[in-house]
């Protein structure tokens, strides 16, 4: 049975755990019920974290696990294209966006963006990028070697910048 | 502070620096977190609890969908050409029906046993039911190619599920044993298709064929897995037909 001391300091990580799921479902309702099946996991295999390493690298190995076993099935969705980018101009807005809501229309063209791409690559930039995360811990996530989280990192930012390229020209001051 | 959109391109770190300051976050709502909260009390712990009810009829109708989607277009390939690998495609689709049938409390799996193992009419006289590293979370007859028998799933520390089945082996033959692998005492057929993304594990035991099935196709992932077979053949016994 986990200890106090086990629990209190995976709880600290709920909300980044919470984002983590958020994007990794491409903010689908189940998002809430994965991390509560994480956390479940977490402490029902308590005795096989190692005091002292990173809890919050463990606990997104097993949620991002979790979201594998159960929804393998449902990321076998068509590419927009070969590669999952967009064929041709795609631009993110038909129109201008109103004065004052271009923050909001920014927010809104990064989740889609990030949403397009495939989750090998989207896992990778969101635990390095935005919960920074070292590279070795993603690699230990991903069970695959550094230079392959750099890749793909790499290649998550090219199609990011691809996709959002009508914008940044847009907004480019 | 510079501009990120600025930045975008004069560097590999503009886009990440772009997504941590435009990005939104999404912090855990209210409900979550006291679920959560809640979950983690020490009362609670000794009870395995799934997530609430998305998961059964989800999984159940996506392995559904799944089955139609994608094994519907091999019914005309001739099983002669090539009969394991349809098993192994069988053993596949099974593995993505136990986990729909995953249990509220895992003590209801180990209760429950004696009786499935009666219905699925495999004389085991011992059985793998879990260690430290794998937890048993269900337990079904079941029908595999027209054949009953009993499937079991189980749960690795790291979420990875794992589906062990037992049919009559009957007039299956497996390769010769030169093209299985040794493993520990014993000899297995692996399968690793990492298109689909799952490996099948075949043995025959006491003239049963048995499969373990999971999502692991890299190589330190089939490792782990075959370490998993030798827990799961090394504790299970079956009766002699």
């Amino acid at each position: 049975m986990a200890d106090e001391a086990f629990r209190k300091e995976a709880l600290q990580h709920l909300d980044a755990l919470h984002n983590f799921a958020v994007y990794l479902t491409r903010n689908g309702p189940e998002a809430p019920d994965l991390v509560q099946e994480t956390y479940l996991r977490a402490l029902r295999f308590s005795h096989r974290f190692e005091p002292g390493t990173h809890m919050r690298a463990w606990l997104f190995q097993i949620l991002r696990n979790t979201f594998l076993t159960f929804y393998r099935v449902r990321e076998r969705e068509p590419a927009l294209s070969e590669d999952g980018v967009p064929e041709g101009p795609a631009p993110m807005f038909h129109d201008a966006p109103p004065e004052g809501a271009s923050r909001l229309e920014m927010h809104t063209d990064l989740e889609r963006a990030l949403a397009l791409l495939p989750e090998d690559f989207r896992t990778p930039l969101l635990l390095a990028e935005i919960e920074g995360l070292s590279l070795d811990e993603v690699a230990g996530i991903m069970e695959c070697p550094v230079g392959t989280v750099k890749s793909r990192i790499f290649r998550a930012k090219e199609r990011l910048r691809i996709t959002l390229k009508d914008y940044i020209e847009e907004h480019r001051s | 502070m510079a501009d990120p959109i600025r930045d975008v391109d004069a560097d590999d770190g503009g886009i990440g620096r772009l997504l941590r300051e435009r990005l939104p976050r999404h912090p855990a709502p209210a409900t979550l977190r006291a679920a959560v909260v809640e979950a983690v009390e020490p009362r609670r712990q000794e009870r395995w609890t799934w997530a609430t009810g998305w998961l059964a009829p989800a999984s159940a109708a996506l392995a559904t969908a799944m089955v139609m989607l994608l094994w519907l277009p091999t019914l005309d390939t001739p099983r002669s050409l090539d009969p394991l690998r349809g098993l192994a495609r069988a053993m596949v689709t099974e593995h993505e029906r136990t986990l729909s049938w995953a249990e509220e409390e895992p003590e209801a799996v180990q209760t429950a046993l004696p009786d499935v193992i009666d219905q699925s009419g495999i004389a085991v006289t011992s059985l793998f039911k879990g260690d430290d590293e794998l937890q048993m979370t269900s337990a079904q007859p079941t029908y595999v190619e027209g054949h009953r028998g009993l499937s079991l799933g189980y749960v690795d520390s790291e979420g990875h599920a794992l589906t062990y089945v037992i049919v009559p082996g009957g007039q299956i033959a497996l390769p010769s044993s030169g093209r299985q692998e040794q493993i520990d005492r014993w000899r297995a057929l692996v399968r690793t298709d990492k298109d689909s993304g799952f490996t099948v594990i075949m043995w025959k035991q006491q003239g049963q064929l048995c499969a373990l099935v999971a999502a692991l196709v890299s190589e330190d992932d089939v490792d782990t897995l075959k370490d998993y077979f030798v827990r799961v053949r090394e504790a299970t016994d079956i009766k002699p037909i």
